[in-house]
This record gives structure tokens, sequence and C-alpha cells, in this order.
């Protein structure tokens, strides 16, 4: 009798797991693992590149970046650049609504950029928009519902860059209801194919299909084109542990996980029920020098370091031969990436030594930063060690935090740092990211004043073509110069049960739930 | 015993207060920078100093600390500087899991391990001895995170029994939260079975050989009355020592465990913060933890006199 009532508990409790729920339920559901909390839905304030994928599912911007990381319009019909390019007007699209069902109007627009142009609301972006940057917004005008014109106070080739970057919150328009009474952030409020559902802190994330989403016509396209949600319900359910997400990928407890550990790729691949999905995203890999260390400042040493590399090797073993050697700061996705960014380094031992001996090394130690956060930056540092202990080059390695390597990369306190960027999805901003004064900006690795006027220049002309040969020619210089040896662009493998289709990673390396369905 | 009770209370003041300035200053020296973390490797030294000054951290450090203790004194512990969420109610809401699967586990491992231990000790260097000390010995050396993650493979991946992540609290699915909780529990049982087995297992040794035992014995009394009413009294003091220090330790979160298992715990949200450098948090969730510390202690000093005679509270 009492093995009987065991044996119905026991029933009871299996009926009563998730496993079961699935089956009940009616709606679709698409879960998903997220690796950490989001900090905030406040649009490009409080934000990391969680915070950002969640947030560009329920906001959208008058443009966002397409598949080809080119800027398209997104809530704008069309952008009309004047001549003196120090005007853009944008039509916004006809019939868009936010989630509390209001029509989007331009006034909607100048809302949300007036929040974004304050000071206090601490917009990641406020630089690019406020002078300090690439151009300063003299005005923002609304001669009807429709029309919204930027008017900005010196041109640059990155406007429409600037207002699509997903770490700026794609700039997303959110109704006046996303604030509280004394202007603070609330929720949002937004456009997007998704709603924000329950929030529950360090657990999930729920984000509801909007019924009533004004969807452009074609196919999704990057952060623009078709999004229309085909499943009632995302949940990015918070699964810090790789392990455990695997684990739970496999069991069926999530349907996709849109950032797979490398270990795990083979093991996934091999299981007819899941689909990978791969891309070499737009983040780089490096290995970073400081020129004003008293060894590194000679180029002949930095030089030597480059040449005593098997870069084709090295690359295989810290991708898992998902990604191949990139040169440039030009990420292999970029449309920029041409012949001249290919232009490399080709391991070269007795050359090496040849240089050591012209620049008088003698085995001193050169320190490398590198942090065990990220496998591949440990990994990176470890292989470069014994690779350049060939050619004779001593180097030693500090393992540190990732918050304490972030604090010494800013302040340019290191000799050798293994690093990994985020994605910057302009040429320019690539470049920008590691090219200027050190003794205003510490953190920037090529202190180089030619450079730093070509890369001006490259934000302020429009022309294609001549912003080609000037990426072409900071390439060259930046071989030259050797103020960092970049080793290749991360590539971004999501793994899914069989049963979800649609989903397909890209080079930005974030998550898109639009487009996808789940039988 | 009230009065005692009071006056470790009042000792206890001088002890938080210490771990408070100690946590303090500890996170300052740490390098790292909470607004650096949440501008990323764009941010410029003026954005990351900007920043620094809206959330208070360029003031004097005495006066971050006073402010910082003052609040605390009216139990305002700060908002988290990650989202903004007020600190005490994060720590409450994050210490109600812990708690639920410390309790259970730390429970049912101590209805396990003493009589196991006692057993063994009974039976000592018999193969049943040797047995019992053998599986204690195993559960010791197993690291949590590995029995964690295989007995989510076996119960969660392959025979698909249990949930393999997620936590529904019990007000929500009684019978729901049973599932999300069974396997994290198990974990934490056969972590802790094997130290307090050997602990309870030692102690028995101790008092089987003492002199009122051999007395008791020669009386004529059963093997198991021996043990039940002369024996465990006596040698469940130290293992009840040991279950107050394994409380102590793993109420101030079980990281490894709810990292694991997708549990919103204390552990996890005292790990996050420190990675973060989300000083509010990691401040509050110390002094917390020292407090706990503190009062696990007390209780189980104040619960000695009903397992040993010999000890009384004054």
């Amino acid at each position: 009798m009492k093995l009987r009532r065991l044996a119905i508990g026991l029933a009871a409790l299996l009926l009563a797991s998730p496993l079961a729920t699935p089956l009940a339920a009616q709606e679709t559901l698409l879960r998903a693992r997220l690796n950490a909390d989001i900090r905030s839905t406040d649009p490009g304030a409080n934000r990391d590149a969680n915070t950002d994928s969640v947030v560009l599912h329920i906001l959208e911007g008058l443009v966002a970046f397409r598949e080809n990381t080119a800027v398209g319009p997104l809530l704008a019909e069309s952008v009309v650049i004047s001549e003196d390019g120090l005007a853009y007007t944008f039509t916004l699209r006809d019939g868009v609504r936010f989630h509390n069902g209001a029509t989007l109007t331009s006034a909607d627009v100048k809302f949300a950029w007036d929040r974004y142009l304050r000071r206090e609301t601490n917009w990641r972006c406020l630089p690019e928009f406020d002078g300090r940057g690439a151009t300063k917004i003299n005005a923002i005008e609304t001669p009807d519902a429709r029309t919204v014109v930027f008017r900005i106070e010196r041109p640059t080739a990155l406007f429409l860059t600037n207002m699509a970057r997903a770490d700026c919150g794609g700039s997303g328009i959110f109704h006046r209801d996303s604030l509280n009474a004394d202007g603070s952030w609330r929720s949002p409020v937004g456009t997007g194919p998704f709603r924000l559902g329950e929030w529950r802190r360090n657990q999930f994330i729920d984000l509801t299909r909007f019924a009533d989403y004004a969807a452009l016509p074609g196919t999704p396209d990057g952060f623009t084109g078709n999004k229309t949600p085909l499943v009632d319900r995302v949940r990015w359910v918070i699964i810090p542990d790789s392990a455990a997400a695997k684990a739970a990928l496999v069991s069926g407890a999530i349907d996709i996980n849109p950032d797979l550990n490398s270990q795990d790729i083979e093991e996934l691949r091999a299981r007819p029920d899941m689909r990978l999905s791969s891309t070499a995203t737009m983040g780089t890999m490096a290995l970073l020098f400081q020129t004003r260390d008293p060894l590194l400042q000679d180029v002949r040493i930095r030089r030597a370091i480059a040449l005593a590399l098997d870069y084709p090797e090295l690359v295989r073993a810290l991708s898992d031969g998902l990604s191949t050697y990139n040169p440039a700061v030009i990420p292999i996705a970029s449309a920029a990436h041409g012949a001249v960014q290919r232009e490399g380094f080709t391991r070269n031992i007795a050359e090496a030594r040849r240089l050591l001996a012209q620049a008088g090394y003698r085995g001193q130690p050169i320190r490398m930063i590198t942090t065990q956060r990220y496998d591949s930056l440990m990994q990176m540092a470890v292989i470069t060690q014994a690779m350049a202990q060939e050619a004779g080059i001593n180097i030693q390695f500090e393992v540190i935090d990732w918050a304490t390597q972030l604090d010494r990369y800013t302040r340019g306190d290191y000799a050798m740092m293994a690093f990994t960027y985020s994605a910057r999805l302009d040429p320019s901003l690539s470049f920008d990211m590691m090219t200027g004064p050190k003794a205003t900006e510490p953190r920037k690795v090529w202190d180089n004043p030619e450079a730093q006027a070509l890369l001006r220049e490259s934000m302020r002309v429009t022309d294609p073509a001549r912003r080609q040969a000037i990426f072409d020619d900071l390439h060259r210089r930046f071989i030259a110069d050797v103020p960092m040896i970049v080793l290749y662009n991360d590539a971004n493998v999501a793994a899914h049960r069989a049963s979800v289709q649609g989903y397909r990673a890209w080079a930005s390396g974030q998550p898109r739930f639009w487009g996808v369905r789940v039988q | 015993m009230i009065g005692y009770a009071a006056r470790r209370l009042l000792a206890a003041v001088p002890t938080l207060l210490l771990v408070a300035i100690a946590v303090f200053l500890l996170m300052r020296l740490v390098p790292g920078d909470p607004a650096q973390l949440m501008l990323g490797d764009a941010a410029s030294l003026e954005d990351v100093q900007s920043l620094r000054l809206s959330m208070g951290l360029e003031a004097a450090l005495p006066v971050q600390f006073l402010r910082w203790a003052g609040a605390v004194l009216v139990g305002d512990f700060g908002k988290s500087i990650t989202n903004g969420e007020a600190v005490l109610p994060l720590i409450v809401s994050r210490f109600g899991v812990t708690a639920l699967i410390v309790l259970l586990a730390v429970g049912l491992a101590a209805l396990l391990a003493v009589p196991l231990g006692m057993f063994a000790a009974w039976m000592q260097d018999r193969p049943a001895d040797l047995a019992v000390v053998g599986f204690a010995t195993l559960m010791l050396s197993i690291p949590s995170f590995w029995l964690g993650l295989i007995l989510l493979l076996v119960f969660g991946v392959w025979l698909r029994w249990l949930p393999v992540v997620g936590y529904v609290t019990f007000s929500e699915d009684p019978l729901l939260a049973i599932t999300y909780i069974v396997l994290p529990v198990a974990t934490l049982v056969l972590v802790e079975v094997g130290v307090l087995t050997r602990m309870a297992r030692a102690s028995t040794i101790d008092v089987l050989n003492l002199d009122y035992i051999s007395h008791a014995r020669a009386k004529g009394l059963s093997e198991f009355t021996v043990l039940r009413r002369h024996a465990f009294p006596n040698a469940f003091a130290p293992t009840l020592t040991l279950i107050g220090l394994v409380l102590g330790n793993l109420l101030g979160g079980i990281a490894v465990i709810e990292t694991v298992f997708t549990l919103p715990g204390l552990g996890r949200l005292l790990v996050d913060a420190i990675f973060q450098r989300d000083y509010p948090v990691v401040q509050g969730v110390m002094l917390f933890v020292a407090a706990i510390y503190v009062g696990v202690n007390l209780l189980v000093d104040l619960a000695y006199p009903l397992f040993d005679p010999r000890v009384t509270v004054e």
C-alpha cells in the first residue's frame, strides 16, 4: 500500500514537472539561454551585451544595421542627407504603433532623443552626438507628424552608424509611458516585435509577441528587414554555467543556446536532434603592446614577436578551427575588408632573431596580462608564450580577473595584453577603438598622429572609394608600426534543437528571435 | 539563558563592525572599477570618472564608509550599482532560496550521517566500518560541481525525471518547486554527509572507549540502549558544533551549487557582485553572512544543553 502511494506521488511529481508543461501549453514558446542577467531595460544607459540583445527585441531606432553591416532604415521610411551633410531628414513609416497602441509620430522621436541627449541619462553614445566625438546635434525639428530633421554641427560619415549601434540601444524610440513621472526609466514601451513580459531577476526574462507589430516587407536583414515575431513568447533563461546550459539544451529545457562553448561544438553537431549555425563576428581577438614600455617601445622587438608566431596554427587552436587568421583591425565580415587587409605577418624565426639582436634584446622578461574569464584569452597567452620562446623571446604572463584587466587596459598599465574587442560595425569605429593619443586616452594602443589624421578624415568623408583608400593606407601603416597583433575575429556558434526553424547567427554576434519558429 | 544570548549578541557588534570595515576596504583595494565595467572597452577615462561621480564613488573613502554604515544602521543597505535594486530586499529574497536548500540538505545529511557514523564506530575495523568510511571519504573527495553535473546528467538529461535548469517557489506551485530542488539538495546532502559521518564516527569511538560505557554494558543493557542513551548525547556534541559551522558556511552561499543548478541564491548574488564590483551588494551580503555566522553559532551553543547534560548555559 505504501509503495503504491509512493508510486502515485512520484507520478504526480513527474506530471507536474516542466517536461509536461510544453505538451499542455497552447502558446508557442521559444526558450533561449542567456549567460547572465541583463542590467536594465534602459537602452544604451545601464547596459552590457546581454542587455542590448534583449532591448533590441523591444525597441527600434530610426535606422539599424543590415546583415552586411551597412545601415538601413527601420522606423524611418527614408533618410535624406542634405548636400552639405548637415541635415538628416527622416520620414517615418506610416502605421507604426507602440506597444501601448499609440501611433508613432515625430514628436515621439524628438521626445526619446531629447532624453538621450541629456547628460543625466548616462547614454553611452552621448559623446558621439554632443560634440565631443563625431558631431553635435544642434537641433531636432519636427515639421510634421511623420518628418524629423536632425541638424548637426559638422558633417560625419558616422552619424547613421552611431545611431544604429547596438551598444547605443540602437537609439531606440520609446513612448513617453516608458518613463516615470520624474523622468526616470520605468519599463520599455517600444515599437519592436516583442514587448517586455515578466523579468524575474537572475532567473528569466519573458518577451511576448506584439500582435500589432508593423513589419517591413521582405526577409530579416540584420537588425532591420522583416522582423515579424513567429512565436508567442520568448523566454531568455539565465544559465551562467556552460555545462548546465548544454544539459539544458540536450534535455529540451531550452530550445537554443545562441553562444555555444567551442568545446561542445563537435558533440552537439553529431546529435541528430541539434542544428548549428555559425558565423564570423566583428569581435576582434588581439595581442596588445604598450608602445611606451621600455622594451616594447622598440618597433623591432614588437615586429620580432609578430614574426615569431605561427598564425594558422595559433588561430586554429584558439578558435577550434572555426576562424581564420585576420591581421587587420577591420573584421573579415566587413565590406571594407579586402586584399590589402589580408596582408599580415608570416612566421620567420630567423628574421625575428635578427631583429632582436639588432635591438639588443637579451632575454629580458616581457610581461603579458591575461584572464581566465575567457578561455581563448588564456590560451592565447599560453600559446603565444610557447611560440615566442622559439625565437628566444621571454614572455611571462600574469593572470588577473576581467575587471582588473579592463581597468589596466583603460589606464594603459601593461606591457603586453591578450585582449578581446567587442564588435564595431564600421571600419572607422574599428580603427577608433585602438587609435588615439595616449596622453589623453591611455587605453588607445596606436599613438600615431598621421594615422589619427587619416582616421578623422575617414569619419568626415562619405565617398566610399575615398574611405576605402584611407582604410587601406591605415592598414599598411598599422602593420608597419605593430602597435598590436590582430589574430582573428571570434566565431559565433549557436546550437538549437531541430524543432527551431529560421534562426541564423550573424556578424554582430547578437541573437535575433524574430522570424524564428518553434514546431 | 536570555541574558547569555543578549551578551553574545552584544559581543557580536564589534565583530560585525570589523567585518564591515574589512569588506569595505578590501573591495576598494581590489583593482577594477564598476563604472569601467559598465562602460566597457570603449570608455575613456573621462567617461569613467563622470560615471564614478554619479555613483558617488569619487568621495573620500571615510566619507563613503560613513555614509554607507550610517544608512545600514537605519536598515538601508543602499542600491545595487549594477541594476539599481534595493540591496536588503535583494539579499532577503536570495537568502530564502539558499536557506531552503541548505536547511533541507544539512538536516537530511545530519539524519543520515549521525546514525551512519555511530554504526561505523560500533562496527569499528570490521567490513561495515570500512565500507562507511570509504563512502564518507569518497563523498568528501568529490567536488560539489562535478557531483552536481553528474546528477544533472543522469536525472535531468538521460532519465529526464527532473528539470535541469530553473527555480519555482513553493508559493507558486509546491509540487513543481520540489522537482526543482531535488537535485541541488541531493548534491549538497551527498557532499556534507561525508564530513558529518566521519565526525560522528570519530567522536563515537572516543566515547565508546570511556569507562562509563563499559559500566553500562556490564549492567546488561542492550547495545542499542548503550548507544542511544549513553553514547549518543556525548558523541553528538562535536558533530553539533560541526553542523553549526557547516550551516554558517553554507548559508553564506552555495555559489557552486547555485551556478550549476541556476538557482537565484545568495552565493551567486555575491559572486556576480564581486565580478561586477557592485560594492553595495558585496558589502551588504558579507555583513549579512557575518550576522548569519554569529546567529547560527549562538543557536548551536544554546542547543548544547539539550543534547549534552554536562553543559549549562550561564
